[in-house]
């Protein structure tokens, strides 16, 4: 419960009125609603009858729709939509927890200072004084102002935020977290571009595709739009007449994708590309799938060691030309590269490689298989993701001084970068920083300020969806199901407001708020399958249905290749010496935490890992053969160390991962983040070096080898599964 | 006693292991419905994880031919039901209307005799009171009892989604459609691994998937009629 004294209704009246007078907002708008109490209950609201309000939801950036149900203006639980061409009505664990978020214990509760940065001792600001001093700090700026965006923060405010810094002359938002680099969003569209000279995410129609070969895309767990992924996987395992397709999964550590594979094959981490490739040769050799396949199979394939492709995934040669052959006469077969794989160092080469497959079945585009989304028929278009080199560029400018006022906003890139970025000493060197975060986060933490957004549930916001499905585009609408829990003002307004005092930049940003501006956008889109004569209409029928698209997909052309010459094969690179640094480290998103982001919400924590069943905890999966030579089990400590880092997890044996590769999941390891994250398990990132990929524009997350040392300590782990072994005296811990 | 063909619903659920990928998205939307308390990491420890939905996964065979297999598991609603006469308190009682296991929290006196003759290790037992960091509390469904200490909870099918389904089809003077009541679980989940109905209702889709070749019954032997069926999961290989 919120107490109120008199008095500081007084002072928060008075502070409303004051920012109202300042954002010029005498005249009525569409956010503006009265509080009444429930003596007067409001017309649609009846005790014990629950409303829905549909919306998107915004715990990682698939863009899928939701519905929440609101029992007298409080919001208890979040459905998938079932209108929503992506998620179709289901939705996953993540995208359950956002109540989680609303409801956070730990939320910034206001605007608030941060007395010394790092010292965490938050003194509450007006909200006047709060918008006051943005305005102030960004008329100070002018262009040496930067805006730090994450694939999460709402189109619309991406939209603003680039409109200011277009006006002012700064250079444009950045939008990058640890979500892009671990969904390879730039690899993906590196490859696309290289292949078929669209610089786009792929989407894969799985429900009709007879074989999928995926290569370390997790694509049912933490990959790009799992829900989306899922539902079509469903479909996918059951077509007509019985028939379930073929799923072929190669990866180092099996995922729940791998886990679902009639086949997995572990394949030597960096050799993806090289698996590839020989499928092609193999292809192109063996004439499979008919001349016109094996013809383009001949122009892809360059010389490859067929032996030594299959040495790699520890199979038989006949088995990969089983493969091969299984894959090239498939009807709609698809190959989807993701993962691990696009964090290597070869990483744009292995995906071009893997989408090369798709290239010669012939899938792309039609019914099933490989497709790019129709454009948007408007202005709006899908922010562009930078890469992680975009963010070196900043770090590089903030450590020269140039940046005197940065702007944080759906992104915690303390957390999101590798140490060796020297993140946190080039934000030392910023004059101001503020950050919009709802929690205190390892980035707030370092800031001068928090204006904390509104967040997903009680904003206003649109979204392009990339990728989507069923070939059609979408724009997802956000609206506020309930009232603001607490004293915080959205971003997109408190930017409006302080822009307004900037003469370069107020004739950019006329709108009186932020839901004015989204209307304009909206009410200029062609009428969708919702319909709708008016613009009110249509704005009425956006919000209603969760967002807008075409009734039926547009008429898309299959992809063309225009790629030229034989795919390159060549193995990735990894940093440390084989004989110190012995094993490949896998690192991979959490299923429930995802890059992080869902470690502070308890739903998330509680929930076991789907594969080691482990709640809570960090923990180092090792093959039972490595585990016996290192002498350890499950719960001993050890001492993982890399070239550029060192962290200690517990011991999981892990039957399902290569013998010369560790496994670690990501999500955990914060310093900050609420009471739920802090303190908790380990940041494997911190074993991870700066190197870019062979693009020279991404992270190579996924190109260390590391050293395992035991230490003589324990810690249970929490795992669900049984921890009785057969053999031994049964001692129930209750 | 077994149960007999009667008047009510026999509430029905399908899980088809082909399409189960343990993602959890059923075992969250499960907690957010039931406002089921998440157990902290030392209770886990303890072996007291608190699902009313749990994904089991064992492991088949041996690197490299590893295989991982998920189970949901969750109250059975057995008709031929081992933790209905162990109560003392008639807490835990077979529903004619429903035809499912209902647990009456406030008879409960917490003798767990029910969990300990459960052979799925459903039940859960309240050792704590329920505990939501303030303002958490928020979160719970109004439609559900949050569940004091000492008492027995288990699945109910989202009983409470049950009844409002049926009272707004009364209200609307028509019969139930299938497939509009749907436990928060099989809502969720994203591949429809889960598939709930009425196996009375000889149109529903559980009525017509339940005679498959893929279907069995866990501990089927034991004679407990579960309600909930498993289709085996299918295996394609290469060059088929």
């Amino acid at each position: 419960m919120i107490h109120f004294t008199r008095r500081e209704f007084l002072k928060v009246s008075a502070a409303g009125t004051a920012t109202a007078i300042l954002a010029g907002c005498a005249q009525e708008t569409e956010r503006w609603v009265a509080l009444e109490p429930y003596v007067r209950a409001p017309e649609e609201q009846l005790a014990g009858v629950p409303n829905w309000y549909a919306s998107t939801c915004r715990m990682c950036p698939a863009g899928c729709g939701i519905i929440v149900r609101v029992m007298n203006g409080r919001a208890v639980k979040i459905e998938g939509n079932p209108e929503h061409p992506i998620n179709r009505g289901k939705l996953c664990a993540r995208g359950q927890s956002g109540l989680q978020l609303l409801y956070n214990p730990d939320r910034v509760t206001g605007a608030v200072r941060q007395e010394e940065r790092g010292s965490r001792k938050f003194e509450p600001l007006a909200w006047n004084e709060a918008i006051n001093t943005l305005y102030e700090k960004l008329d100070a700026a002018g262009d040496a102002v930067a805006l730090w965006a994450g694939s999460t923060t709402s189109g619309h405010l991406y939209d603003l935020f680039a409109r200011y810094a277009g006006a002012v002359g700064a250079s444009a938002p950045l939008r990058h977290d640890l979500t892009s680099a671990l969904n390879g969003v730039g690899t993906l569209t590196a490859a696309n571009d290289a292949l078929f000279g669209r610089s786009a995410l792929p989407s894969y129609a799985l429900a009709q595709a007879d074989v999928i070969f995926s290569f370390g895309a997790d694509f049912l767990g933490a990959w790009l739009s799992a829900t989306g992924f899922g539902v079509e996987f469903g479909q996918f395992r059951s077509q007509p007449f019985g028939k379930r397709g073929l799923l072929v999964q190669f990866e180092p550590k099996m995922s729940i994708t791998g886990a679902k594979a009639d086949r997995w094959v572990p394949v030597q981490p960096g050799a993806e590309a090289l698996v590839a490739a020989a499928l092609l040769r193999i292809i192109a050799d063996e004439g499979f799938g008919g001349p016109a396949r094996a013809e383009l199979a001949a122009t892809l394939a360059g010389d490859v060691d067929l032996d030594a492709a299959a040495v790699t995934c520890d199979l038989a040669l006949a088995d990969l030309v089983a493969l091969a052959r299984a894959f090239a006469e498939a009807e709609c077969p698809v190959a989807i590269p993701g993962g691990a794989l696009a964090g290597a160092s070869n990483g744009v080469a292995a995906v071009t490689a893997v989408q090369a497959l798709n290239a010669l079945a012939g899938a792309a585009g039609g019914a099933g298989g490989l497709g790019f989304m129709p454009a948007v028929p408007a202005t709006l278009v899908a922010p562009p993701a930078s890469s992680y080199a975009d963010a070196q560029a900043l770090i590089a400018r903030m450590n020269a001084g140039e940046i005197k006022l940065l702007l944080v906003h759906g992104a915690n890139p303390v957390y999101d970068l590798p140490p060796g970025s020297g993140i946190a000493d080039a934000l030392a060197k910023v004059g101001t920083i503020i950050s919009f975060n709802p929690l205190v986060d390892e980035t707030s933490a370092l800031a001068d300020y928090i204006l904390p957004d509104r967040t997903y549930l009680e904003g206003w916001g649109y979204e392009v969806v990339q990728p989507g499905f069923q070939g059609l585009p979408v724009i997802n609408s956000q609206q506020p199901v309930v009232g603001p829990f607490y004293d915080v003002r959205p971003t997109g307004d408190v930017l409006l407001t302080a822009a307004r005092g900037i003469p370069a930049a107020a004739p950019a940003l006329p709108w009186t708020d932020e839901v004015a501006f989204i209307k304009e956008q909206i009410t200029a889109l062609p009428k969708g399958a919702s319909g709708g004569d008016d613009d009110e209409v249509r704005w009425a029928r956006f919000l209603q249905h969760g967002g807008w698209w075409p009734e039926a997909a547009p008429e898309s052309a299959a992809p063309e290749l225009t790629a030229q010459g034989p795919v390159a094969a060549a193995p990735a690179a990894f940093e440390g010496d084989e004989g110190q640094y012995p094993y490949y480290l896998h690192l991979y998103p959490s299923v429930l935490l995802g890059d992080g982001r869902g470690a502070s919400l308890p739903w998330l924590q509680g929930a076991p890992d789907p594969l080691t069943t482990v709640a809570w905890q960090t923990w180092v999966e090792i093959n039972p053969a490595t585990a016996q030579a290192l002498g350890v089990d499950h719960g001993d400590m050890v001492h993982v160390e890399s070239p550029h880092g060192a962290v200690e997890a517990p011991v999981y044996v892990f039957p399902a991962i290569r013998p010369d590769t560790v496994a670690i999941p990501l999500g955990q390891g914060h310093s900050d983040l609420g009471r739920y994250a802090r303190e908790r398990g380990s940041h494997a990132l911190h074993l991870v070096g700066v190197t870019l990929d062979d693009a020279g524009a991404n992270l190579a997350w996924s190109s260390v080898r590391v050293k395992i040392t035991r230490l003589d300590k324990k810690q249970a782990l929490a795992r669900l599964e049984s921890t009785i072994d057969p053999g031994e005296d049964i001692h129930v811990p209750f | 006693m077994a149960e007999e063909r009667n008047n009510g619903h026999k509430w029905t659920m399908i899980v088809d292991l082909d399409k189960c990928t343990g993602c959890q998205a059923c075992v969250v939307a499960c907690h957010a419905e039931n406002n089921v308390p998440i157990s902290s990491e030392d209770e886990v420890i303890r072996g007291r994880a608190n699902h009313w939905i749990r994904i089991e996964r064992y492991w088949e065979g041996e690197y490299p031919n590893v295989k991982a297999r998920f189970l949901p598991v969750f109250c059975q609603q057995c008709g031929n039901a081992p933790c209905e006469p162990v109560c003392p308190v008639y807490a835990s009682y077979h529903s004619t209307e429903e035809n499912v296991n209902i647990q009456v929290y406030n008879r409960c006196v917490g003798t767990r005799y029910c969990g300990n003759n459960c052979p799925y290790r459903t039940r859960l037992f309240n050792f704590w009171a329920p505990r939501f960091d303030e303002p958490l509390e928020q979160q719970l469904n109004p439609d559900v009892t949050v569940r004091s200490p000492g008492v027995m909870e288990k699945c109910t099918f989202c009983i409470q989604r049950i009844r409002r389904g049926r009272e707004q089809a009364n209200i609307e003077g028509r019969p139930l459609e299938d497939g509009e009541i749907v436990p928060a679980c099989a809502q969720a989940c994203p591949t429809d691994a889960l598939i709930f109905g009425d196996k009375w209702n000889e149109h529903s889709r559980v009525a017509q998937m339940v005679p498959s070749e893929r279907q069995f019954k866990l501990l089927e032997n034991l004679g407990t009629e579960p309600a909930v069926y498993y289709l085996k999961g299918g295996e394609t290989h290469v060059g088929e």
